[in-house]
């Protein structure tokens, strides 16, 4: 079979075969455990969700997520947790709020311990961090947080998180969040090629 | 002291970043799986503007152009460690070169930000916490796959005993050295060695792998005086292609 041609000399010399075979089942061992990821902006904002990752584990889940989610955007830190640890709750839709759908748990026993909220205030947009509470449990954190919570405008979906399973990074880490202002050469607007672009199209045209 | 010391400091110091940014952009678009092929490309332009923060002081103090410095000198003009300037290899490789060179340039960077001067220092302190970024990706990499399966160690630990003369080849004193020291520009090569071989030491004791005795291995020196192995001009070639086309273009 020949080998894939490429005007990058890092890929050519690779010798990448032209065609591919696709693979259509992989083995259980290649699949990674997927986390999810939330940003601070800065430390005026709440946490919000932003993404996913895969990694080997926690620690390496974070390390993705600082250069996935804050590569381009400024940061003040990141949280990470395994996607199996978020507890859900369903969607509602409207003017119904999905805390007038929480009932009081059969099961009321557990140590108690904090656990993290994110709320869904709009379809279509992240989950936002509004706080934490001590609870027995993920359902009792639940049925707590309807009796606590005052709130004006409903919220469609709720995420709950044992604050223990969360990976935060935020202080002591300031100086690895502080580098973004100077790295406008990631970003497409500081190469100022419109103009160039224009001119060579201009050329091309011309020399139709 | 003469501005001699200073630029064969600062020389070492930005040829080491640029040929390793280099090199290891060479994994853009082929990495492991996506998250870490945009991690190890990230860390590979940090390298690159960290050159270019260190090529502009010596252009203060000087030299020419940062693109003239970078793109226009032979293998035998870079001062670059022949650590930085091998092929990447396999990943195993490469990311144990991560990890040695890395830790090695926080440190630096550490004592670099204490410098007495003023322009080192502040490059050094502006840039630590991507460095210390680096050294978090390159620990928690080497934890996990130092301790994983059979293969993987096998494979890290072999990784690890090539590279290590080439490492320590990162320390080469200078004859500028002590110059430098007693100037309290930094703490010197020596110092810098000592730290890390407790601050790798400390990593690789969390894996299964195992540490080459450092005092029986001879180190790969020789790149601070511009002798390298075949790998660097192919690779300086290679880097100007686009450069040589057009100098005068105006990017």
């Amino acid at each position: 079979m020949s080998a894939l041609k490429s005007l990058d000399p890092r890929v050519a010399r690779l010798n990448i075969p032209s065609e591919i075979e696709l693979i259509t089942e992989k083995e259980e061992q290649d699949q990674l455990n997927t986390y999810q990821v939330f940003r601070q902006m800065n430390l005026k904002r709440p946490f919000e969700h932003v993404g996913i990752v895969h990694a080997a584990n926690l620690e390496l889940a974070f390390t993705f997520a600082k250069e996935q989610y804050s590569r381009r955007q400024t940061c003040s830190g990141i949280w990470v947790v395994e996607t199996e640890k978020v507890k859900t709750t369903d969607f509602t839709e409207d003017q119904e709020s999905i805390y007038s759908k929480i009932e009081e748990p059969e099961n009321k026993k557990g140590q108690m311990e904090e656990f993290d909220f994110f709320h869904l205030d709009k379809r279509g947009k992240q989950h936002v961090h509004i706080g934490s509470m001590k609870a027995e449990n993920h359902e009792m954190a639940l049925w707590r947080a309807k009796q606590e919570l005052e709130l004006d405008k409903p919220v469609y979906n709720v995420w709950v998180v044992k604050s223990e399973d969360l990976l935060k990074v935020e202080e002591g880490f300031q100086d690895i969040w502080d580098t973004l202002p100077d790295k406008r050469y990631r970003e497409a607007v500081d190469y100022k090629a419109g103009d160039k672009l224009k001119e060579f199209k201009e050329r091309m045209n011309q020399a139709k | 002291m003469s501005d001699i010391e200073l630029k064969d400091l600062l020389y070492k110091v930005a040829d080491d970043q640029l040929i390793l940014g280099h090199r290891n952009s060479e994994w853009t678009g082929i990495g492991p799986l996506l998250e870490e092929d945009i991690a190890f490309s990230s860390m590979a332009q940090d390298k690159v503007g960290h050159s270019l923060a260190f090529y502009n002081l010596l252009h203060q103090l000087g030299e020419s152009e940062p693109d003239i410095v970078a793109f226009t000198r032979n293998a035998e003009q870079f001062h670059n460690s022949k650590f930085v300037e091998l092929p990447i290899g396999e990943y195993d490789f490469s990311l144990i070169r991560h990890f040695l060179f890395d830790h090695a340039e926080l440190i630096r960077f550490e004592m670099l930000s204490n410098s007495s001067h003023e322009g080192i220092a502040k490059i050094a302190k502006k840039l630590k916490g991507e460095v210390k970024y680096h050294v978090i990706h390159a620990d928690s990499m080497i934890k996990q796959l130092g301790s994983s399966t059979t293969e993987s160690i096998e494979r890290m630990q072999k990784a690890l005993n090539f590279a290590m003369p080439y490492a320590l080849g990162l320390f080469e004193v200078s004859e500028y050295e002590e110059k430098l020291i007693s100037n309290r520009i930094y703490a010197g090569e020596v110092a810098i060695k000592d730290r890390w071989i407790g601050d790798i030491q400390e990593i690789i004791m969390k894996t299964s792998l195992e540490l080459p005795d450092t005092k029986i291995l001879t180190p790969e020196y020789g790149g601070r005086k511009g002798e390298h192995t075949e790998h660097l001009q192919p690779l300086l070639e290679e880097m100007s292609a686009v450069f040589r086309e057009d100098p005068t273009a105006d990017w």
